[in-house]
This record gives C-alpha cells, sequence and structure tokens, in this order.
C-alpha cells in the first residue's frame, strides 16, 4: 500500500522544485527519504497518513549532528568532518597553551624568587669584593668622581644631622673617608638607625663601604653630638664600565630613623 | 630607600659595611684628628687624595682606642702611605 503511494507523492515533490536547483537536492532529499525508505512494516496506519500529509519524519536512533554539515557530496563530507576534527584539536591546543601562558606567569614570581637566592643575582650583581682586594686594588688616577653628601632626618626624630662636607673629590680604587655630624637637642637619650642611597642607581653597585654607622642602632645621650665616620671606596672596575662613561657625580645619602623597641630594620640583601 | 617607581629599572639595594658600624665616638677621643682632617679638605678644596695621611691618623685614633677594629693599614687601602709616609699628588 505504500508503494503505491509513493511514486505520487514523489511527483507532487519534484514539481515545486526542479531537479536542477543547488539547494534542493537536500531538502528534496530529505523529503523523499521516507519514500524511498520503506518505513517497517509494523508502524502501521501512523505512519502512512503522516507520509500522506508530507510531514513524516522518521524516528531516529542515531545521535544526530548538532550543525549541519556544509558539504552534501558524500566524498567530500567525510574531508568536512575531517577539518572539522582537526580544527577542534588545533582549538584545544591553542587554548591549552593560553591556560599554560596564564600559569607560567603566575608561576614565575616564586621562581625567579628562588633562581635568585640560589645564584645570588636580582639587582646586586657585583663580584664578591674581598678584603684583600681593597690591598690590591690600584687607583684609576684619570678618572675623578664627585661625591656629594646628604643627610636626612625622619620626621619623627629630632636629632640634628648633617654631613660634616658638601662634596669629595675621588678616584675610583682610593679609599676615603667622611663625616657626618649628629646631635641630640632632646633631653631623653634617643636611639636612632640609619640607611643609605646612592644615586645614581647603577653606580651603587661600586660604591663599597668599609665601615659607616649604618644599619645598626646608634644611642645618642641628651644634648650629645657626635662625629659619624663613613669609610668608604669606589670600586676600580667602574672606570671599566661602559655605562658608567658619563658618571661623575655621586650622591650618597643617609637617613636616620628613630629606632624602636623591638622593631628590626630590613637586613640588607634580598628579602 | 629607592623610591624610583619605574617598573623595569634596577632598584638600589643597599648593602651592609664590609667591617660593620663605627661604634660612637662618645667621648670625642679622635676628634682633634677629625679636625685636623676636615681642615686639610678644606684647604685642598676637598680633594681626598691629597689628604690621605689625616684620615690614616684619624682611623689609627680609633684603633688605638678601641674605636675600630684593628686592622693592618694595607686592608684599608693605605698600603702606599705606610711605606713612604709622603702625601700623594
Amino acid at each position: 500500500m505504500g508503494g503505491l503511494w509513493c511514486p505520487g507523492w514523489r511527483r507532487v515533490a519534484f514539481y515545486g522544485w526542479p531537479w536542477s536547483h543547488p539547494g534542493s537536492p537536500t531538502m528534496a532529499a530529505e523529503r523523499v527519504e521516507p519514500c524511498l525508505r520503506h518505513g517497517p512494516s509494523g508502524t502501521g496506519g501512523a505512519e502512512r497518513g503522516l507520509r500522506q500529509l508530507g510531514i513524516w519524519r522518521r524516528p531516529s536512533l542515531a545521535v544526530q549532528p548538532l550543525r549541519r554539515l556544509k558539504s552534501t557530496n558524500p566524498f567530500t563530507r567525510q574531508q568536512e568532518e575531517d577539518w572539522r576534527r582537526r580544527n577542534k584539536t588545533v582549538l584545544t591546543y591553542v587554548a591549552a597553551a593560553a591556560v599554560g601562558m596564564l600559569g607560567a606567569s603566575y608561576a614565575a614570581v616564586p621562581l625567579y624568587r628562588l633562581y635568585c637566592q640560589t645564584t645570588g643575582l636580582g639587582g646586586s650583581a657585583v663580584a664578591g669584593h674581598a678584603s684583600d682586594q681593597i690591598e690590591n686594588m690600584v687607583p684609576v688616577k684619570d678618572r675623578i668622581i664627585k661625591v656629594t653628601f646628604n643627610a636626612d632626618v625622619h620626621a619623627s626624630l629630632q636629632w640634628n644631622f648633617r654631613p660634616q662636607q658638601t662634596e669629595i673629590y675621588v678616584v675610583p680604587g682610593e679609599t676615603a673617608l667622611a663625616f657626618y655630624k649628629a646631635k641630640n637637642p632632646t633631653d631623653k637619650p634617643v636611639i636612632g638607625i640609619s640607611t643609605y642611597n646612592v644615586v645614581p642607581f647603577e653606580a651603587g653597585q661600586y660604591f663599597n663601604k668599609i665601615q659607616c654607622f649604618c644599619f645598626e642602632e646608634q644611642r645618642l645621650n641628651p644634648q650629645e653630638e657626635v662625629d659619624m665616620p663613613v669609610f668608604f671606596y669606589i670600586d676600580p672596575e667602574f672606570a671599566e664600565d661602559p655605562r658608567m662613561v658619563n658618571v661623575d657625580l655621586i650622591t650618597l645619602s643617609y637617613t636616620f630613623f628613630e629606632a624602636k623597641e623591638g622593631q628590626k630594620l630590613p637586613v640588607p640583601g634580598y628579602n | 630607600m629607592s623610591t624610583a617607581m619605574n617598573f623595569g629599572s634596577k632598584s638600589f639595594q643597599p648593602r651592609a659595611p664590609d667591617k660593620g658600624s663605627f661604634p660612637l665616638d662618645h667621648f670625642g677621643e679622635c676628634k682633634s684628628f677629625k679636625e685636623k682632617f676636615m681642615k686639610c679638605l678644606r684647604d685642598n678644596n676637598f680633594e681626598n687624595a691629597l689628604c690621605r695621611n689625616e684620615s690614616k691618623e684619624y682611623l689609627e685614633c680609633r684603633m688605638e682606642r678601641q674605636l675600630m677594629a684593628q686592622e693592618p693599614l694595607e686592608k684599608l687601602g693605605f698600603g702606599d702611605l705606610k711605606d713612604g709616609q709622603s702625601a700623594r699628588n
């Protein structure tokens, strides 16, 4: 019975769309499909009735693809499926790489810290200067550097702190002595602790202090005035550094803070 | 304290002095040597090379009075002064 109806239905379908219509074969084929495939004989009257109406859709047990493939030609369909699969894998790899980069950028911080601690680099990459280097170093006479001095005091510390000379002319490789003066004008003993700074920063790595008064608590009694010496030298390798060719002025700046009980100034070095 | 805010440049890392900190000269025992050194600096237009004798004497004063650890002068960069006892120009 079904076979009798099909040819008629087919003719009706083909009236609407000419066979040569490019887009049509799919639609027409899908419409024709139910007729070409004879349904299971068990479905009975409901199927026949729907086929007459032309809205029969074969219940498919297979999983439908989410997206229809563009190609209709069965030969290119396989190729398109391959392309889609390849694109998906490429996309997965790219996404994984992006996530990996993000993770690496977060991991870089502790890793770099670890690397610096093991190799000792990171801001103060200077070959270690031992005291025997001072013995053997030869002053570079032709390179005169002016060292100026600056003194600062934290607001809460009431000392009078100032350098005793505004500048001094040294050459690399020669040890030099400079003085600061501090006075405690209050009526109570005050403990101060100082740190220093050298400008320009790159020259700071050549500025070596043999002895000074920084990083240790210094106690001044009421109305006491003391001289604070700084014994330093500039590394002779300063003269050979191409980046320091234009550096003729180095400023040494000390800052005093009030030392409170139990407070520790961070030890210089890599923290 | 380095306050440069540029992200890429190296910041200043203060280093501890090689031989530690000078004890304070509370009693001014070496003040006269210091005054001599400062006068020498002022006379010579703050050139350190001409006043190295005075600085050596100041440090020797400190070492004698236990205000500084005893060190041979070569280790402090005064090796040439020890022999000749003459200030270089």
